[in-house]
Parts: C-alpha cells; structure tokens; sequence
C-alpha cells in the first residue's frame, strides 16, 4: 500500500559512494603501468631458475612494485567485486554472504601476495 | 538474483495476421508490422500480432503506421501518442530493437518487418502502453523545481548569458524513458537506481545558476545506487531520440561529487 514516491525515496540517501568512485578510478589508473610491469617481469624471467625469480622479487624496487600492484589490485578487485554482486545478486541473505565472501577473497589475496612478497624480499 | 528470463505469464506467444495484403498489389506497397499486444482483462500471455500497413495509404512514420492500424484494421490496438512531432515524449516504444519515438521515425529507417514492443523491462498496462508510475515518483523525488531561499526579486530571477547555456542539452529532455529503459542497471536495479533521465533531469537543476539548493541536491543523490549504479554503458546516449547526452549529465554529477570532496 506504500505510495510510489514513498516507494523511491525508500531509506533514504546513503550520503556516500564518491569516495569509493575516485577510489575505483585511482586504483583503475594504477593497474595499467603495475599490471605493465607485471607482464613485463613475467616475459623477461622465461626459462629463469627459481633462484633468479626469487632475487628479481628480493629487489627492493621490484618488491615495492609488487606490492604497490598487490594493493591497488586488490582494492579495485574487492569495489568491482562488490559492484557486480549488488548489480545481479537480489536477496537480501545471499547478497550479504556474497558481499562478505568477496571481501573475504580479496583480503586474502592481497594478505597472502604481501606475505609471500615480504618473506622473500626480506630472504627469510 | 536478476531474473534474466520473462517470467511464465509474460511469455510472449505467437499471434494472429491480421489483413495479409491482397494478391497482385505493387511491390513495397503493403509493409509488415509486427505488434507486440496484452490484455489484462483476457488473462492470456501477451502475443505478437501481423498486420500489413497500405504505404500508399499512410504517411510516412511509424506512428502514422499505428494511427492507420488503429483506425483501419484493428481499433483495439492501444498505444500512447499525442504531439506526432516529438515534443511530448508519449509514443515511446521499442520499434526494430531501438527504444524511440514512433512519431520521429520514419518506417523507411525502420527494418524490414518492423517489430514494435512497448518500453523494456517495465510492467505493461496494454498492448504498447506501460506503467510509468515509478518512473514519475522517480522524477518527483529529486524535486524538479527552482529552490530558493532569498527572497524572489521583484522581477526575475536573473541569469548570464553563460549560465543560460548550461542548461543547453539538458533542458530539452521531454522524459519520454527511451534512456532509462534500454539501460541494464535500471532493468536489473530501478527500484533505487534513479537511472538516466531522471539524472539528466538532475543535472538540470543542479546546474541551473538560479537555484540555491545545489548541496542538498547532490547529498540525496550520492548513493551507491541512486547515482552510481551508472557503470558508463552508454546506452542511454545511444537510446535519446532528442540527441541529448544523459551520460554526460551523469558524468558531471559524479565529478562534482568529487569537486566538493576531495
């Protein structure tokens, strides 16, 4: 019985979305020369040894780098993430346990990628 | 989850042909029309009737197409119209896959068999004629008037030349939701994204140089859905049968959200 504007103005504004939205493009912006940098280090360590790879990511340049992809690519993959499921997934249950499990996910990511990044850089 | 597909009673069925053109007739006189037709007070799933169009007969646009249906052949044909000259925004419809005005397309810019359904993905009253109350809620919610707080000037309220111009391309909206309708965020989210032309409509007044409640306005907008539900698809710059560019209103509603933020 809820009349149609009532309907519209439902809870209201959330009064919040443009810092997510810059944050999305600042990260977006970041990916293309880490992501660059990233394929660029994978093509030149073809063939390479173990122990190669793991003195090119020792590198203190290349270890910053890594990392600097590592976060910004998590960001921006936990905001699409989180765009997609809002876009599609409806119910109201399932669309909290999505949301949480793609939290979950790219926390992991970029927890796991930094403590692996770390642990060699730092040669323990 | 988004419901991809139409549920079981909107399943549309195939119809009746109507007035196949008599034998013999000069080629590309009779063109076929394919209409999408519901009626709620039969019960049965909407169904996509045939009827042949006498060109010769007719004028030259896909309203005076159905205006000549309605008149000749099938009188219960339904659909909206009124200017006929693309002002009013009532003859709205999906024609050849393209959300426009029936009234500003000419049936030679149309294709071959010319498929007309109404507006997507918004509940259909009959035939080509949908329900357009929410869309209307959404336009009265963000308050499409000049708000002001000092008092009005004995005359008018006075504007630049300049300040004029930025009204340019978006004033013209006639609110005839080709946009919002071929826009997948307002399919899937419309019940809180307020989709493009009610932006568009935004924008209008958030640029409007005379009004005093710009802040307030882009508070009730910034919202993960209100607003930003817009994921730059386009297709409601593609959809405008005026040439305006709601993508663009949108645009400048998220960078000032930014200007005042960051």
């Amino acid at each position: 019985m809820t009349t149609p504007l009532a309907k519209v103005r439902g809870l209201g504004s959330a009064h919040r979305g443009a810092e997510t939205f810059w944050r999305q493009r600042l990260t977006a912006l970041a990916n293309i020369p880490l992501v660059l940098f990233l394929i660029l280090s994978i093509v030149t360590h073809i063939g390479a040894d173990y122990g190669a790879v793991r003195a090119y990511f020792a590198r203190p340049l290349v270890a910053l780098l890594m990392l600097a992809l590592t976060i910004s690519a998590s960001i921006h993959m936990r905001i699409g993430l989180k765009e997609i499921i809002e876009d599609y997934v409806h119910g109201h249950g399932a669309k909290i346990m999505a949301l949480v499990l793609a939290t979950v996910f790219a926390g992991g990511i970029a927890l796991s990628c930094t403590f692996a990044l770390l642990k060699i850089s730092f040669g323990a | 989850m988004v419901q991809f597909t139409l549920p079981k009673n909107s399943k549309v069925k195939k119809g009746k042909a109507w007035n196949p053109p008599p034998e013999g007739t000069e080629e590309g006189r009779w063109r076929e029309y394919r209409i999408y037709r519901f009626d709620p007070e039969v019960g049965e799933n909407p169904r996509v009737d045939t009827y042949w169009v006498d060109m010769g007969d007719c004028g030259p646009m896909v309203l005076d197409a159905l205006i000549w249906i309605k008149n000749t052949i099938d009188p219960t044909l339904t659909f909206r119209r009124s200017c006929r000259e693309g002002v009013c925004g009532s003859c709205s419809m999906n024609i050849g896959g393209t959300n426009t005005l029936a009234c500003t397309l000419h049936a030679d810019d149309a294709p071959e068999k010319v498929a007309i359904y109404p507006l997507p993905h918004l509940p259909v009253i009959k035939d080509l004629v949908p329900d357009l109350t929410h869309f209307y809620a959404q336009l009265r919610s963000i308050d499409p008037w000049l708000k002001t707080d000092s008092p009005t000037p004995p005359t008018e309220w006075r504007q630049s030349r300049e300040e004029r111009q930025k009204l340019d391309g978006l004033y013209e909206c006639i609110l005839c939701a080709c946009c919002s309708t071929a826009c997948p965020s307002y399919w899937w989210n419309s019940d809180r994204y307020l989709g493009p032309a009610i932006l568009l409509q935004a924008e209008r007044w958030v640029q409007d140089s005379r009004d005093e409640r710009t802040g307030e306005r882009l508070d009730e907008l910034e919202d993960p859905f209100r607003l930003y539900r817009c994921h730059t698809i386009l297709n409601c710059t593609k959809a405008c049968p005026k040439g305006l560019n709601p993508a663009k209103a949108i645009a400048s509603l998220k960078r000032q959200m930014l200007e005042r933020g960051e």
